[in-house]
């Protein structure tokens, strides 16, 4: 009998089935990777698991203990925590108050003891090794931190099984690594992780075995060591085969972008210049600048110093605001900063178009309608009814409606900061193939992505930036994981002073 | 199935309009209310809530309201703006004696309120609701403080008010033909500045539905953040929405100088900024910004002055009282609307489970 067993489960929202007769079991001591694109129903599985929904037919056997219909509080009772993917820790209390947040050490009169609490957080972290400040506002803590935090008041209230849900996406590459010895050392001591990634690479280093999901069925499961990538993003694409589409060299345009000694929040004195139909890839460690970078040539952040010409136009801090009328942002974190959760389909997708070109005075739904169904052909966005609100859309699916905002409005230089983040696969290779159909079509696109084999797919050119500065531009062949790790992490400059002293 | 449609499109259109519900249940009670009295409920009776000062004036002033709210931001100036600009008004008035010169003087002083507003919220970053904390003590105190030192040939008074001076030429015009005057379909009857408020209602209805303007607005107050990065000019709407509630406030002055003739810095427009909230909540207009219908407006405002008359119309009932009945409905109307979905959602889930095989 396994640690946990979860026994065909069956669910279904309305007439569609979410979930039929899956099976999903848990040894001790084993990170288990559950796989499966966007709407695949692993997290409908996650939230039965966790007593947030019910299981319409099926059961759960935990610890050697039968449930079947739980709730919230007895599972997390029975030592289940869902470490959620948004970080659920409140900024502006201190870590340790998050830690013992509604179990809080009370002395008689109802005080908060909060020595107390700081040293049983001390002797936690350093039993974890952890290196995290227990009196420091959660506020002043890096996003790694934050989730490692996380992880920590789970197993404060003595989780077995912890579900990881993309632990990673917010983490740079020292972060992940310190996140998996964590990881590993728990497992030694006999705590399970469910691990759910987008992220392969990630998925070998950590996890031991797998299970695949697709549209609410289970595909396979398996040992991690008797498979591969190729083999594992079929089970979960469930084509025959994908089409990896190699990176072909593209004839480039006069300059379209120039950046001269641009400083302004958070990037120190960048010059380069971008051509018309480049795809021009920018990556970094977290905080590395790109993001506000981004920000800055989209006329968001202001220019401290230096310019940029765009499209043959001057561009300082006094006139920043022409930027939007050439080109499109399509920013990160798209629950944050790209949905209207209050407007629908349709009127997400045209808002840009409608605010920067204004045309007749009056909107004409027709036209709107005529020219998404334009896009929704052209990058195979799947959504029946544009009268829904843009919520009822999966992750990748929303993210190709944003594109096609920008798309809409006639961008000529496309920003796109993070494309592919919590996208699934499929989604993905549409969005791939729509950069690289936009560069063949003339359109000058910027990309910033921590993704290295995202570079390599799409990009003609990769800007490495370190510490707000830019570090290296390498061309397509140039582009390793190693070469842009040094560069990224300022070894290469390192390496030249020890040389040269 | 074809049931189940036909449930989803009736839930998503009554969600959308439980405002005309809302009207019609005060009505009804109205109704009742008169009957028990003995009287008989007629047309007149609702050409009275129709002509009221709280449906035209307040009504007037919740359309500009609901804009900002639906920006996600407040407005309690226009009580204070509104003695303000009619002061103005009808100064203005008693000055030239002119009509077009009245309405420019009322839409000037109007949109000025509010561009200091929308200036102060907009590029001085200050919450809303103390930037207009703040001009609401100012606006009544500023007019309060010159009534008394204005030339009583001017302000049309000598007892601390401005008032229109009856011997002008153009005076039984603005106030007797239009200010109290109705319009007469045979036996309907509909008062003129009613006709200017559900005519300006709709306009608005219109703007916010198909116009790029009115999108943005939605989008600002749905997620600000977004909407910047849209490419929507979020100052520029923050500001605009204010400046159209300023001009508002005056066509509302306009209205209540032709309605009432007069206006009192000490007292009138007291608690208007809380009427106007109350009938744009009461619309279905959510107080978080994003959400709702300008036509809502008409139906919002008409079921507040409907729970007035219903109070008055009980003559055990002290008018001091009516407050507290207002509060009370208003706290009822959302409750139902907060507490119904989840409500409905509770008797799905048993009833569902109910259907389960053991």
């Amino acid at each position: 009998m396994a640690f946990l067993e979860m026994n065909h489960i069956s669910k279904a929202f309305g007439g569609e089935q979410a979930l039929s007769d899956v099976s999903l079991h848990i040894e001790k001591g084993e990170v288990h990777a559950l796989l499966g694109e966007n709407g695949a129903g692993k997290s409908t599985l996650m939230r039965i698991l966790t007593g947030v929904l019910q299981a319409d037919s099926g059961a759960i056997l935990f610890d050697g203990i039968r449930y079947t219909s739980p709730t919230i509080q007895e599972m997390e009772a029975a030592g289940i925590a869902f470490v959620h993917q948004e970080l659920n820790v409140i900024n502006d209390l201190s870590v340790a108050d998050n830690i013992f947040l509604c179990r809080e050490k009370k002395n008689w009169l109802g005080f908060i003891r909060i020595k107390e609490q700081i040293a049983l957080t001390r002797k936690l972290f350093s039993d974890l090794g952890v290196n995290i400040d227990p009196e420091a506002m959660v506020s002043t803590l890096k996003p790694g931190e934050k989730q490692l935090l996380e992880i920590c008041r789970a197993l404060y209230m003595d989780a077995k099984l912890l579900i990881l849900d993309e632990p990673t996406t917010s983490l740079s590459s020292d972060e992940i690594e310190r996140l998996f010895e964590i990881i590993n050392n728990l497992k030694k001591q006999g705590k399970s992780f469910i691990f759910i990634s987008h992220k392969m690479p990630e998925i070998f280093t950590i996890a031991d075995r797998y299970t695949i999901f697709r549209n609410g069925e289970l595909i396979s499961t398996g040992h991690i060591c008797n498979t591969t990538v190729h083999k594992l993003t079929l089970e979960m694409v469930g084509k025959t085969e994908i089409i990896e589409n190699e990176y072909v060299p593209r004839t480039l345009g006069e300059p379209f972008l120039e950046l001269s000694h641009l400083s302004g929040k958070g990037i120190e004195d960048v010059s380069l210049t971008v051509r018309k139909g480049e795809i021009i890839a920018f990556t970094g460690l977290n905080g590395c600048g790109t993001n506000e970078l981004f920000l800055t040539l989209y006329g968001v952040l202001p220019i401290r110093g230096g310019s940029f010409m765009l499209d043959g136009q001057k561009i300082t801090s006094k006139n920043a605001e022409f930027t939007k009328k050439v080109s499109g942002l399509l920013p990160a974190d798209r629950m944050d900063n790209s949905v209207l959760p209050d407007l629908n389909i349709l009127e997400n997708f045209g808002i840009s178009r409608h605010v920067l070109r204004p045309g007749e005075f009056f909107l004409r739904k027709k036209a709107d309608l005529l020219r998404f169904n334009e896009q929704k052909q052209a990058i195979n966005i799947k959504a029946s009814d544009t009268e829904e609100g843009i919520l009822t859309l999966s992750g990748g699916n929303m993210q190709k409606v944003f594109l096609a905002r920008l798309l809409n409005a006639g961008a000529g230089l496309l920003i796109l900061d993070n494309p592919t983040q919590g996208v699934d696969v499929g989604a993905k290779e549409d969005i791939y193939k729509t950069i690289t159909a936009l560069a063949q079509r003339g359109k000058t696109i910027l990309l910033n992505t921590m993704e290295i084999p995202e570079v390599i797919k799409v990009a003609d050119r990769c800007a490495v930036f370190c510490e707000g500065r830019l570090a290296k531009v390498l061309n397509h062949d140039e582009v390793t994981e190693q070469t842009v790790m040094l560069y990224a992490t300022h070894a290469v400059e390192q390496e030249r002073e020890n040389d040269h002293p | 199935m074809k049931k189940h449609e036909f449930l989803k499109t009736a839930e998503r259109y009554w969600s959308q309009s439980s405002y005309i519900v809302v009207l019609l249940l005060t009505m009804i009670g109205y109704a009742i209310t008169i009957t028990l009295g003995g009287n008989t409920f007629k047309w007149s009776h609702i050409v009275a809530i129709l002509g009221s000062q709280n449906t035209c004036i307040v009504g007037t002033i919740a359309l500009g309201m609901a804009l900002v709210i639906i920006t996600g931001q407040i407005d309690l100036s226009v009580g204070s703006a509104l003695v303000l600009c009619s002061g103005i008004t009808i100064m203005v008035f008693n000055l030239t004696g002119s009509i077009l010169m009245m309405v420019l003087a009322a839409l000037g002083s109007g949109a000025l309120c509010g561009l200091i507003n929308g200036v102060l919220v907009g590029y001085g970053k200050i919450p809303p609701f103390i930037v207009t904390l703040g001009t609401m003590l100012i606006f009544r105190s500023v007019t309060l403080s010159v009534v008394r030192d204005i030339d009583p040939s001017i302000a049309g008074s000598s007892s601390s008010q401005f008032a229109m001076i009856t011997t002008l030429e153009k005076y039984d015009l603005v106030r007797m033909q239009f200010g109290v005057g109705k319009f007469s379909l045979g036996s309907f009857q509909i008062p003129y500045i009613t006709i200017v408020f559900i005519v300006l209602a709709i306009l608005f209805s219109v703007l916010m539905q198909r116009t790029a303007f009115g999108k943005s607005i939605y989008a600002v107050g749905s997620n600000e953040k977004s909407a910047l990065l849209a490419g929507i000019n979020v100052t520029r709407v923050k500001i605009s929405v204010f400046v159209i509630t300023g001009l508002m406030v005056g066509i509302a002055s306009v209205l209540q100088a032709c309605k009432i003739g007069n206006v009192t810095p000490a007292s009138s427009g007291q608690s208007y900024e809380m009427y106007a909230i109350s009938a744009v909540v009461l619309a279905g207009i959510s107080m978080s910004g994003g959400k709702g219908k300008l036509q809502g407006v008409i139906f919002g405002t008409l079921s507040y002055t409907t729970i007035n008359f219903i109070i008055v119309s009980i003559p055990e009932l002290s008018v001091d009282i009516q407050d507290t009945f207002q509060g009370l409905v208003l706290i009822l109307v959302i409750l139902v609307q907060s507490v119904a979905p989840a409500v409905r959602s509770r008797i799905q889930r048993t009833r569902k489970h109910r259907q389960l095989p053991e």
